[in-house]
């Protein structure tokens, strides 16, 4: 440290060991987990620092083949599209950025599937090895927040902690404009139904509640929104709600909770019980927080009626629309007043 | 008649203040090695103790001291100035027990005669711990002797416990969260005021809050020691959780001692049964180690203070080493590893340690509450398989590693990985076991435990498993 200071007339500059992805042009991005959840902050951080950021294409069935194939059987079918997404991806980047996110406080952790993701990547793909991007988001035992997390991720592509903070700031601002317009858009879908409300028609509203990987992916939670769509009901994504707001709600639901994105699904459930008519949960089989939090909404969530869905990679359409279909169906002979007392 | 090692203050049918920090027994038996009239009139004391019961005793021992004392012609607040005359300057006041000066409002003892007066308040609790391998003497150790209340010692599990616990919690739950659900449907039906729940980095932390949901949807009336609900915070916090769901007496100072007490009775345990493992498919009187081990975890169970415990943990052990045992030079060596619940609960894994040492294996397993909870090092133990990987994969994913690459750089002969069905960090660690594996040309043979598994299955699966190891021993 001392001698690279005095050749460098006591400026810090990357070297090898310092910075070990110098070299790093293109960055590889999976569409897949926390991307939908970072997506606009991990891009812009990355651009920020004159890298090219490849995304990888939408899900489709091939992805979900060929992460069926790379991963443990008993692995969660989002875990299985991420490495369909990274395999996708490895041919076409420098490096793949898999961050590890482990927490963000305490009561706001992730699940360990991203705890684990960096790791995993690395040692499916280990023959060839494939380049890892990753930087370490843990906030209780390691003290590190993101800003941190990010800025350290940028010294290790070498740059100047200029620059670094520099490119936080703008990958800070994306994401809050990018969160701002998620929540613009629930606001939009809301004020559609008051205006079909008010010209007296009876439009249903249905709350997705589901991880953002699922509700954002055209093959999984985006079937079952187009289905909703189609059966004429406005879909309000839980997940595109005031974050911070949601997450205060979810703590008068439940004190020990442990993970920040179900506490968030939780709190947008409670905040909007009122507005909406349904609320449907869709879980990717077998995942570990919902397996729980679904007991715990379906237990303590009362008096709307709740559709629990489950997907994974052999689910054909078919069942699911019957089960959307007849859940609907419901809906709508309820807000008419029931089987018997209404006109229907 | 009751013991009671604290002091208090007490006052007599005058209104003289009286300091008292013995057992009446004592005063008694001190007053006995005085005079003759003195040793009668401590007796006379006792009987009409014994008349009174031992409703108040607390009460009755003040008052036998004073009456004991009035007797034989000393009275408690004589000062030794008062007894040998007044001509002594600068004597020490001899109120009570020596040692401490005297105080008319000494607030520790205002403290201690409110606790007295609360003491007849509450009704002693009955804490339930859920089932966890053998570590149950270890929680009656810490219900009794650091919360200072009963303990609801429950039976061997049954098929009914896995069926209740299964019948009521969701399907795709882990399978931990359904035994423990079990446990404590049994332990309210024997009668358990409070169930105890740890805290825990995964699924874990969640378990106690929506476990309470679920039992008081079936009706149940009990309060909950979630230690989840005080994860991160200061101890003060535990303190007053315990204070609150439990007893509002606990004994800070004596709490912490016996804590630690117990933290080496878990040590001891493991200890005792990392021997047992490791000794009893080679014992030479068929059932010999598993009767000793039950018979120290009878003495285990009755063991009241840390003496006990480590003298209970040293004769168990010689007596373990002095088991006849037929170990070859070379026995085979399977390690276990896995997901934290699952690995050691014999119940939950069906009895698969008891499996392997029927086949005549040295079985070794890292994973316990003490490698786990006492002494886990988390970046230690990440250091040791840094080559594999870069984070903290997950609550036990470091310490599975770790064990794995260890027993295969100690060349053993296969490593069975335990887990409930649907583990997600576990079932992270099985891609970089599988690279462990095949780097050190090591079997690994998965274990998946949901409500399903079945007994038959599992031998099938373990003699193959054995078979494979043997004639790969074999071939060298």
């Amino acid at each position: 440290m001392q001698t690279r200071r005095m050749l460098t007339k006591g400026r810090l500059v990357p070297n090898f060991f310092s910075a070990p992805y110098a070299d790093v042009r293109v960055v590889g991005i999976p569409r897949a987990l926390l991307f939908h959840r970072y997506g606009a902050l991990w891009t812009t951080f990355f651009e920020a620092l004159g890298r090219s950021v490849v995304i990888s294409e939408p899900t489709t069935k091939d992805t979900i083949a060929a992460g069926t194939a790379l991963s443990t059987d008993e692995s969660c079918l989002a875990s299985k599209i991420f490495l369909g997404h990274v395999d996708e991806l490895r041919k076409r980047c420098d490096a793949v950025f898999v961050p590890c996110y482990n927490n963000e406080g305490a009561r706001r952790a992730f699940c360990t599937k991203f705890q684990a993701a960096p790791d995993v990547v690395a040692n499916t793909f280990c023959d060839p090895p494939l380049r890892v991007l990753s930087c370490l988001v843990s906030e209780t035992a390691d003290k590190q927040d993101a800003r941190q997390a990010f800025l350290s991720l940028a010294m290790k592509l070498g740059a100047m902690p200029k620059q670094a903070k520099r490119a936080w700031r703008a990958a800070a601002c994306a994401q809050q404009e990018a969160e701002k317009a998620a929540c613009a858009r629930t606001k939009a879908t809301f004020d559609a139904v008051r205006r079909a409300e008010e010209a007296g028609e009876a439009p249903l509203t249905i709350l997705l509640a589901a991880h953002p990987y699922l509700s954002y992916d055209p093959s999984i939670g985006g079937t079952i929104a187009d289905m909703l769509r189609g059966l004429g009901a406005s879909v309000v994504l839980a997940c595109e709600n005031d974050r911070k707001k949601t997450l205060a709600a979810s703590f008068d639901f439940s004190e020990t909770m442990p993970w920040v994105v179900n506490r968030e699904i939780i709190g947008a459930i409670t905040l909007l019980h009122d507005a909406v008519d349904g609320i449907v949960l869709v879980s990717a089989f077998p995942c570990g927080p919902d397996s729980m939090t679904d007991d715990a909404i379906v237990r303590c969530i009362q008096g709307k009626p709740i559709l629990n869905l489950t997907v994974d990679a052999q689910s054909g359409t078919a069942g699911l629309e019957t089960r959307v279909e007849s859940f609907v169906d419901i809906l709508r002979y309820q807000k008419r007043g029931g089987y018997i007392h209404g006109k229907a | 008649m009751a013991k009671h090692n604290e002091g208090y203050v007490s006052f007599d049918e005058n209104g003289t203040l009286i300091k008292c920090t013995k057992t009446a027994e004592e005063a008694a038996e001190e007053t006995r090695g005085g005079t003759a009239e003195a040793g009668s009139a401590a007796e006379d004391a006792d009987a009409d103790a014994e008349a009174v019961g031992a409703a108040d005793a607390r009460d009755d021992a003040a008052a036998i001291r004073v009456r004991g004392f009035r007797r034989s012609g000393f009275s408690p607040l004589d000062t030794v100035v008062s007894t040998f005359g007044d001509g002594v300057r600068g004597a020490r006041v001899v109120v009570g027990e020596a040692g401490r000066a005297f105080s008319l409002f000494d607030p520790k003892q205002a403290r201690q005669r409110k606790k007295a007066r609360r003491d007849k308040r509450h009704a002693r609790t009955r804490v339930a711990f859920f089932r966890f391998s053998h570590y149950d003497a270890a929680f009656k150790y810490f219900v009794e002797q650091v919360l200072d209340a009963d303990f609801v010692a429950l039976p061997p599990a049954t098929k009914r416990t896995f069926d209740l616990g299964s019948r009521y919690s969701s399907d795709s739950v882990c399978a931990p969260f359904k035994h423990i659900l079990g446990d404590y449907i049994e332990a309210l039906e024997l009668g358990a005021d409070v169930l105890v729940q740890f805290a825990g980095p995964c699924r874990l932390g969640y378990y106690g809050e929506l476990q309470q949901s679920i039992l008081r949807d079936l009706g149940y009336e009990f309060d909950m020691l979630n230690f989840s609900t005080v994860t991160g915070k200061p101890a003060v916090d535990y303190i007053k959780i315990c204070r609150a769901k439990v007893n509002p007496n606990v004994s800070v100072p004596h709490g912490a001692r016996q804590l630690l007490a117990t933290f080496k009775m878990i040590e001891a345990l493991d200890e005792v049964n990392d021997f047992y493992l490791a000794n009893a498919g080679f014992e030479c009187e068929p059932g010999s180690f598993v009767r000793t081990r039950d018979r120290f975890f009878d003495a285990m169970r009755s063991c009241t203070c840390e003496r006990d415990i480590v003298e209970t943990r040293n004769a168990f052990l010689d007596e373990f080493r002095n088991l006849p045992v037929d170990k070859p030079a070379h026995p085979l060596r399977v390690g276990i590893v896995g997901e934290f619940f699952t690995a050691p609960d014999e119940h939950s894994n069906l009895q698969l340690e008891r499996k392997l040492l029927d086949m005549g294996v040295e079985v070794h397993r890292t994973v316990s509450l003490t490698n786990r909870a006492l002494h886990y090092n988390e970046k230690n133990l990440r250091a040791s398989v840094s080559d594999y990987v870069t984070y903290d994969m997950g609550p036990t994913s470091s310490l599975t590693l770790a064990a794995a690459l260890k027993y295969a750089q100690e060349d053993f002969d296969g490593v069975v990985h335990v887990k409930s069905s649907g583990c997600t960090p576990e079932i992270d660690c099985m891609t970089v076991l599988a690279r462990i594996a095949s780097d050190y040309r090591m079997p690994v043979l998965y274990l998946s435990y949901d409500s399903q598994t079945s007994d038959t299955g599992l031998d099938t699966r373990l003699e193959a498993f054995y078979d494979m190891l043997a004639m790969k021993k074999e071939r060298g």
